[in-house]
């Protein structure tokens, strides 16, 4: 156990940018999670902490010591790699046991290793599997052996590159529930690293969003989730993704093509009139309206459905309003006729406003400039996914 | 995998039959030098240049290379040649391995400035024909006192060996995943018993393949040991020229008997390595 800290790594290969200035600080015993898309330096990063990628600059500090020059195997830390990297000339059982075997992870008798081996393939459910070889296992069951062989042994810092990404949907979300409860795992600090957001909000304390090398964001994932700093974390995290429309200021409103949406200028934006900006809300953020009167704080929009999609319980729909196109998902209970009006409500303080793309790329991402009302400054509003 | 290869019955065509005819005439064409040495070893004196299949095979020829006979003829002694044979190509490989299997590893993990150009070197020790380089070699070696010695042919037959080990092992050290190393660094194991524990018996079909080519190169190298050696060090390649007479009498059924006797330890060895040579042994070790 031991805090974990990063400042300005910075490593390219050849003209490739692989990490830069990432700086993190990391408490003690802290469940850390990195999100990013592939390519964005996430495994760099890992690989830095572990001392297996040599930095251009910047340091790495575990437990207040400086790990500039110190060997992999002088760190302290475990690492399941995303491709497992499993030796495969030893079984199972072997595996597990390697970093019980160094010296460098404690002195561990015969007896002590087996029932650390026990006990953890046991919690993974693997424990039939010991006198296997990996060549012998499947996907999902040879990433819970590179899991297990970070988890037998204790550690300054768990270093989890991907471990849940080669399992199925329901072992995923299974293993997903448990993980944080794992013995060692809820002790020890972190750093955990998915492309997954519903992974990254499920198990991270702290969530750091990463994009082409770059920090976007650091925040729980709370912050992270209803204050997004740029359209770029805004569309990472959701499925389907946030809705994104382009408005222009006029008299006061921020209004969308067509005046479908019309959100009202709160006193904390600084957009003057005829400034553009875009809206952004998520699907699940927007209901059918119960009611015909408009309630209190937030929009009421009309729309045409022109598809109507069952999604297990929920329904996704995709609407016109006015010429702009919006997605909702909502646990309503039967499936819309195309073309049929509906009528939506969307709690103004879950309207974000971004400012409008910088230079001719109309995808391109832009900063949050805030939400449509003032905003509380701590999220209360559970967390959603 | 041949099951795979081909599915189901198979289908006879002009094709496949032309296919077949091309690959039997080519066997032919490629194995009768090695059937009429067989042949040749078979026959007595009187017959040896006779081109006839039919005649009375007799096992006399493989006696009087082996035995005092044929030193007599060649003043070469056929087994000594023989076992100094086995000894400096045995001695010449493992040298090769051992300095070869660190300086491939290297040259597969680590690119550093100029590290192509050091493998393009250490290849081109087999660009030159060794005729260039041999003359040379063999004044150094007599005023170095390296002639006729075993340790100065092993010495030698590193230009042989050694490119062929780095190279080959290269290929095999690249392939192998460097998380596997990694990982073991993280299990809180040192660069060395990483690389003795992880990457070492992933590569060992490799090495095997490496160490056997190897073998027969610096088996079947004649120039070398040719010059470079006298009576007391000849090689088995010498001593099977010897019996085609040099100016003398040349006794092509006795030359043909030392070149069969001359072929079975490479044989043997690459039956014995075999099963070693089996790739594949690294598949599941990281996703695919």
């Amino acid at each position: 156990m031991a805090t974990l800290e990063t400042r300005g790594l910075t490593k390219s290969y050849g003209k490739t940018r692989g990490i830069e200035d990432v700086t993190l600080e990391i408490g003690d015993g802290e469940f850390f999670v990195i999100l990013g898309p592939s390519g964005a330096g996430k495994t760099t990063t890992l690989k830095s902490v572990a001392g297996l990628v040599d930095v251009d600059s910047g340091e790495v500090t575990i437990g207040g010591v400086s790990m500039n020059g110190v060997e992999p195997y002088h760190r302290n830390v475990a690492m399941a790699f995303e491709s497992y990297a499993l030796y495969p000339q030893k079984t199972v059982s072997q595996n597990l046991a390697s970093p019980l075997r160094s010296g460098r992870t404690g002195r561990y008798s015969e007896e002590d290793q087996q029932r650390r081996i026990e006990l953890v393939t046991t919690t993974l459910g693997i424990n039939h599997l010991l006198k296997r070889f990996p060549r012998e296992l499947s996907n999902g069951q040879r990433q819970r052996v590179a899991l297990g062989r970070v988890l037998v042994r204790p550690a300054d810092v768990y270093l989890l590159d991907e471990p849940l990404s080669h399992l199925d949907a329901k072992l995923r979300a299974a293993m997903r529930a448990e993980l944080k409860q794992l013995g060692e795992m809820s002790s020890t600090t972190s750093l955990y690293v998915t492309h997954d957001y519903q992974e990254a909000l499920a198990l991270g304390d702290r969530i750091a969003v990463l994009r082409e090398g770059r920090l976007v964001q650091v925040g729980t994932p709370e912050e992270i989730w209803h204050r997004p700093v740029d359209t770029f974390v805004a569309k990472a995290l959701g499925q389907p993704e946030i809705n994104l429309v382009d408005a222009v200021v006029d008299r006061g409103v921020l209004r969308t093509q067509g005046d479908a949406l019309q959100v009202p200028l709160a006193g904390d934006l600084e957009l003057a009139p005829d400034d553009h900006a875009r809206i952004g809300v998520r699907p699940r953020d927007i209901e059918l309206s119960r009611g015909a009167e408009p309630l209190e704080d937030h929009l009421r929009v009309r729309a045409t459905v022109r598809l109507s999609e069952r999604l297990g319980r929920e329904i996704e729909l995709t609407v016109d309003a006015g010429g702009v196109s919006l997605v909702a998902v909502t646990p309503g209970a039967h499936v819309f006729d195309e073309g049929q009006s509906v009528e939506l409500d969307i709690p103004l303080d879950h309207v974000h406003v971004f400012a409008a793309p910088a230079g001719d790329d109309p995808d391109a991402d832009s900063a949050r400039l805030g939400a449509a009302t003032v905003e509380q400054v701590s999220a209360t509003s559970g967390r959603q996914q | 995998m041949a099951t795979e290869l081909m599915p189901g019955r198979k289908r006879f065509t002009v094709g496949t039959v032309l296919a077949d005819v091309a690959i039997v005439g080519w066997f032919v064409f490629s194995l009768f030098p090695i059937v009429w040495m067989v042949l040749l070893s078979l026959k007595t004196s009187a017959d040896q240049t006779s081109t006839y299949f039919a005649f009375s095979p007799t096992l006399e020829n493989f006696g009087t290379v082996l035995s005092a006979k044929g030193e007599a003829l060649t003043s070469v002694n056929f087994s000594q040649a023989l076992i100094t044979s086995v000894i400096n190509c045995g001695a010449a490989v493992i040298v090769s391995l051992v300095i070869g299997i660190p300086a491939a590893y290297a040259a597969g993990r680590w690119k550093y400035r100029g590290s192509n150009d050091l493998m393009f070197t250490i290849l081109s020790f087999r660009f030159a024909p060794e005729l260039m380089v041999i003359v040379p070699l063999f004044v150094i070696y007599n005023q170095i006192g390296l002639f006729d010695t075993k340790v100065g042919l092993i010495w030698v037959l590193q230009l042989v060996t050694m490119p062929l080990v780095v190279w080959i092992l290269r290929s095999y050290f690249e392939d192998m995943p460097a998380e596997l190393e990694q990982a073991a660094l993280l299990d809180g194991y040192t660069r060395r018993r990483a690389f003795i524990m992880v990457a070492l018996p992933l590569v060992r079909p490799g090495i095997a393949a490496a160490a056997l080519l190897a073998f027969i190169f610096a088996w079947n190298n004649y120039v070398f040991p040719l010059i470079l050696t006298g009576s007391d060090n000849s090689t088995v390649t010498v001593a099977i020229s010897k019996y085609l007479g040099g100016g003398g009498q040349a006794y092509y059924n006795l030359t043909a008997a030392a070149a069969i006797i001359g072929a079975l330890p490479p044989l043997i060895l690459a039956l014995t390595i075999q099963r070693y040579l089996v790739r594949g042994l690294s598949f599941g070790a990281v996703k695919s």
